[in-house]
């Protein structure tokens, strides 16, 4: 008899999400997934102007407060019919790369590793045998010895702080933590060594935009920030630091991990729908989605090779059946997209005792591309960047291929449709990035120059409107996926206002027809030993970092079973 | 400082090296000039005090619930943003963080559970930190966690942590009054925790530490003085709407580091201008500093590396905020963030405030006036600023006040009345 297994609240993810699965013979034959917040920055936003607009718009998300920052200025300079000084594009373009920089080194460690690393077991971990494993994996040392004193005294005191009720605690899913000793110690190392990097890169969006979480000066007509030799030489610095630690810690990390949990990952999380999109980042001065840094574009793995097709935002739409929300009827394109809350909350359940889930069951809109589920995010902008060749992409994915033994091949990158390929996706694209940025911040040098000697007409940073009644629409990324803002202007004043954040391409409930959304899919037929905590099911979701303060909760079951003391707050008392 | 209270602290794994170094940590923020860590060292040193460690004795770790509600994530991301102690010192060596969704290891149910045996095991003794708004729409329905309305009035997961708290802190803007997810038409029903615990008769002490998002360097110091002193000690330091009054006190236009700028009428009037390459001052572009109190020109943010003006963006008064009740939420109160002569909104109204002459121009005493907030009687802007220019400027650029809502020409006086 099918049983549900219930993850609420998801953590180690941005907002409240609820994953529940229907379980049967240990497999997971369906999945709701569920937004469990609403706030309304759509509506608040109306009645503002654009400026107001970027500023709120970036509350939507505080890890990619960037990415809808810009998103919202794209959409704003269109309808005021301008397009920005190239400054302003490298300045976008820096500030733009720091962010990915930190959600990628934040993902990786603080929010997906773990699912992999266990860091109480680090205590069993032999030095020796630790330095010479990094000797073999290449990886930068640092004091293993320590670390191990400092976590053997943590354990100790006996209160498990931020790792309380960690699944791989017994009575949860701990043969699923399957890493040595060593490699969970020297990924403990590296786990604590991130928060620093995460705030390293944080510290380049602070130098540009005054603080990080939400910027300030990415505003609509350019810039705010006015670059010196000495700022860009403190960012210069930063980037190099965090383009070293990426090649030589974190890429080595994911192969090391992933090449442990090769049968694990590589088998669970494929999507089954095999679309991906992306809308690119990183504007080059020809400002087309398609010459970006990472373009845009959609890849389809259904049987056979791997196809690129080209993006046409025209062919968005959303729809709000199965979401609380009135119902808007037909899917509507976002430039005319509506709401609406419905006068009463219609509840998740339409009867709880059984577990009969409601027709609506999500504070999520089901987006559709062309009528289809997609999926966004890193692994698709990296699908998109290496089919389209982009240089640097091409050679982060056949290395790690090549790390992981597997063949350089089409077979090989369809494999990367799993959580295999989501894992790998963020460190190639940190490396790539730093790259960039490095040579960004020698472009504005460069431009400084030019601006000394007079060679630079106008204002290089920020563009005056033209007109202040349009409709704009922005096409961007944010770390996690393909962003969308559109805005409506009358005299300044905004009058519609409609965003489409990738958290709500992974975490769409069913649309119209009753097609599942991108998570709900790929999460159909994976294996579940233990209902109460569905490792890999929560690996799944991970992999996707939803924002559900974009856009989703994982539920443990109610199965009644009192939970034995896995953790006392007061140690051994 | 004596052998003994370096023993003391060494009994909790605490140099005496890290110890001055969070000392450093409060007098920054505290931000009074001629307060050093040493000062800060001196007082905790003489209060004896040290080691109660919130009352909990030697050794063990505070325990921490870290509830996220209406929000962005933005406040957690702000938290690891901090240093002096870094975030893996505090959840390591200092603070039990047992539940925290974006950092916890565990998941539904098992970290549920953390949070029960928490409350359970540590009654009266632990912190609560709350990040975002409290969500009342549909009775809480808007915001469902671990499947229930998680601020549902009169019985809720929220009030059952909080009830048992010795202190709760309301990190960033939302939580102190529903900040920007109470910004007009407030479509969730967005209110701060204070108000929240007060309409339902918890009456647990509130920290309030707005601001968007929390700023680091203000969180992490109110969490070192509450280890180090206990609750009384934060409680004794808030001011009327319960904000740390040395963090809170004074405007950042009074500690701007382009106030030089102001008095000298050396104004930026175009994003990416010369005068922005010359650090002029930004109040000709909106800037709320002289309206907003906070310590951000002192502490600074993201590890002292910048701060809004510093990047050349006028401040736009996240900071600004009013715990009794929502309609003062920064949104409302600071928008259009351009606008120099305020349009204010509460709830369904806007007016302009009359301008009022005081011998500077009627343009900054209006928006002063309003916030309550007097200039220091120092006669600095004695004469005025030669604000004209900027008039100009404005007729110029065609600017107006973004508003769909009808304008009334007159002051309104708004009572919030204790407690409504």
């Amino acid at each position: 008899m099918a049983k549900h297994s219930i993850i609420d609240p998801v953590d180690r993810i941005e907002g409240h999400l609820r994953v529940e699965m229907e379980v049967e013979n240990g497999v997971v034959t369906d999945a709701w997934v569920s937004g469990g917040l609403f706030r309304g920055l759509e509506l608040i936003a109306e009645g503002r102007d654009p400026y107001d607009a970027a500023m709120l718009a970036q509350r939507v998300c505080g890890v990619c407060p960037v990415s809808h920052c810009h998103t919202s200025v794209f959409a704003a300079e269109e309808a005021y019919g301008i397009q920005i000084p190239e400054g302003g594009r490298l300045v976008r373009n820096l500030i733009e790369g720091a962010q990915f920089m930190h959600s990628h080194i934040l993902w990786f460690y603080q929010l997906s590793a773990l699912d992999y690393v266990n860091p109480l077991h680090a205590l069993e971990a032999d030095i020796n045998k630790t330095y010479a494993l990094c000797e073999t994996l290449g990886l930068a040392q640092t004091d293993f010895a320590a670390l191990k004193d400092r976590l053997a005294k943590f354990a100790q005191n006996g209160q498990y702080s931020w790792l309380s009720g960690g699944w791989f605690m017994d009575g949860l899913a701990p043969e699923a933590y399957k890493l040595p000793a060593e490699v969970d110690l020297i990924a403990t190392a590296h786990y604590i060594e991130a928060i620093d990097m995460q705030a390293t890169a944080d510290e380049i969006s602070a130098i540009i935009g005054g603080k990080m979480p939400h910027v300030q000066t990415s505003i609509p007509g350019g810039t705010a920030w006015y670059p010196s030799v000495e700022k860009l030489d403190d960012i210069l610095f930063r980037a190099t630091k965090l383009k070293e630690w990426v090649d030589n810690v974190m890429i080595p990390d994911a192969i090391a991990i992933a090449s442990v949990y090769l049968n694990d990952v590589a088998t669970i999380g494929n999507n089954k729908h095999g679309n991906f999109m992306a809308y690119g980042v990183f504007d080059r001065p020809s400002r087309e989605l398609d010459d970006r840094f990472f373009p845009a574009g959609i890849v389809r793995m259904g049987s056979g090779a791997p196809v690129l097709e080209q993006f046409d935002g025209a062919y968005i739409t959303e729809g709000t059946t199965h979401a609380y929300y009135k119902d808007s009827g037909e899917p509507l394109h976002p430039t005319v997209g509506v709401t609406e809350l419905p006068e009463k909350f219609p509840g998740y359940y339409k009867d709880a005792a059984a577990e009969i889930v409601n027709d609506k069951y999500t504070w999520s809109k089901a987006p559709r591309y062309d009528g289809e589920p997609m999926e966004v995010g890193p692994l698709a902008r990296v699908l998109v960047s290496y089919m389209s060749g982009n240089p640097e992409i091409v050679a982060g994915v056949n290395a790690v291929l090549t790390g992981l033994k597997l063949p350089v091949d089409a077979s090989s990158v369809m494999a990367l449709n799993s959580a295999l390929g989501r894992l790998a996706a963020r460190p190639i694209e940190a490396s790539a990035v730093a790259g960039y940025m490095i040579d960004w911040c020698g472009e504005l040098v460069e431009l400084l120059g030019l601006i000394e000697a007079g060679a630079v007409e106008g204002n290089p940073w920020f563009a005056e409107r033209v007109r202040d009644t349009g409709l704009g629409e922005g096409f961007w990324e944010a770390p996690r996926g393909a962003l969308y803002h559109t805005e409506t202007l009358a005299g300044n004043t905004i009058t519609h206002y409609q965003e489409v954040v990738p958290t709500t391409w992974n975490i769409s409930p069913r649309d119209e027809h009753g097609v599942p959304g991108t998570i709900e899919q790929g999460l159909i037929g994976t294996p579940v030993a233990n209902i109460e905590a569905p490792i890999n099911a929560l690996r799944i979701v991970h992999g996707y970092d939803p924002c559900v303060a974009c856009a989703v909760h994982i539920v443990e079951p109610k199965t009644g079973r009192e939970f034995k003391m896995h953790t006392s707050p007061w140690g051994g008392r | 400082m004596q052998d003994s209270f370096i023993e003391s602290l060494e009994s909790r794994g605490l140099t005496r090296r890290a110890f001055l170094g969070f000392c450093g940590t409060i007098a920054a923020a505290i931000g009074i000039e001629g307060v050093t860590a040493a000062d800060v060292a001196e007082a905790i040193e003489s209060n004896s005090l040290i080691g109660t460690n919130g009352g909990l004795g030697e050794g063990a770790l505070a325990p921490v619930i870290w509830m996220e509600l209406g929000s962005c994530t933005g406040c957690t991301e702000s938290f690891a943003q901090a240093d002096n102690p870094d975030p893996a010192t505090l959840i390591l060596e200092y603070l039990a963080l047992n539940y925290a969704e974006t950092l916890s290891a565990a998941a539904g149910y098992s970290l549920e559970e953390a949070r029960e045996e928490t409350i359970e095991a540590a009654k009266g003794k632990y912190v609560v930190v709350i990040e975002g708004a409290v969500m009342t729409r549909y009775d809480g329905e808007i915001l469902r966690i671990a499947g229930a309305p998680t601020c549902a009035p009169h019985e809720s997961h929220l009030l059952h942590t909080c009830k048992d708290a010795a202190v709760v802190i309301a990190a960033g803007s939302c939580a102190v009054d529903g900040g920007f997810c109470a910004a007009y038409p407030n479509p969730g029903d967005a209110e701060g925790i204070q108000k929240y615990l007060k309409d339902n008769g918890v009456s647990t002490p509130v920290v309030n530490l707005p601001s968007c998002p929390v700023n680091p360097a203000n969180l992490v110091a109110v969490i070192v003085q509450y280890l180090l002193l206990g609750p009384e000690s934060v409680v004794a330091g808030l001011n009327e709407f319960n904000m740390p009054a040395a963090m809170y006190g004074e405007t950042i236009h009074d500690n701007c580091e382009r106030r030089g700028h102001f008095e000298n009428g050396e104004f930026v009037y175009e994003f990416g201008s010369e005068e922005e390459a010359k650090g002029y001052c930004l109040y000709a572009l909106g800037c709320k500093g002289p309206q907003t109190k906070a310590n951000c020109p002192q502490v600074r943010w993201n590890r002292r590396v910048s701060w809004c003006v510093a990047s050349g963006a006028p401040c736009i008064g996240c900071c600004n905020g009013d715990p009794r009740t929502t309609v003062r939420n920064w949104i409302d109160v600071d928008s259009p963030f351009l606008g120099r002569l305020k349009t204010l909104r509460l709830g369904d109204i806007a007016f302009q405030p009359t301008p009022v002459a005081l011998g500077v121009t009627g343009l900054l005493t209006a928006a002063l006036v309003v916030h309550g907030i007097g200039m220091k009687a120092t006669g600095r802007t004695k004469g005025g600023a030669p604000f004209e220019k900027e008039r100009e400027w404005d007729v110029k650029h065609g600017k107006k006040e973004p508003s769909t809502v009808p304008v009334v020409e007159e002051q309104v006086v708004v009572d919030f009345e204790e407690g409504k």
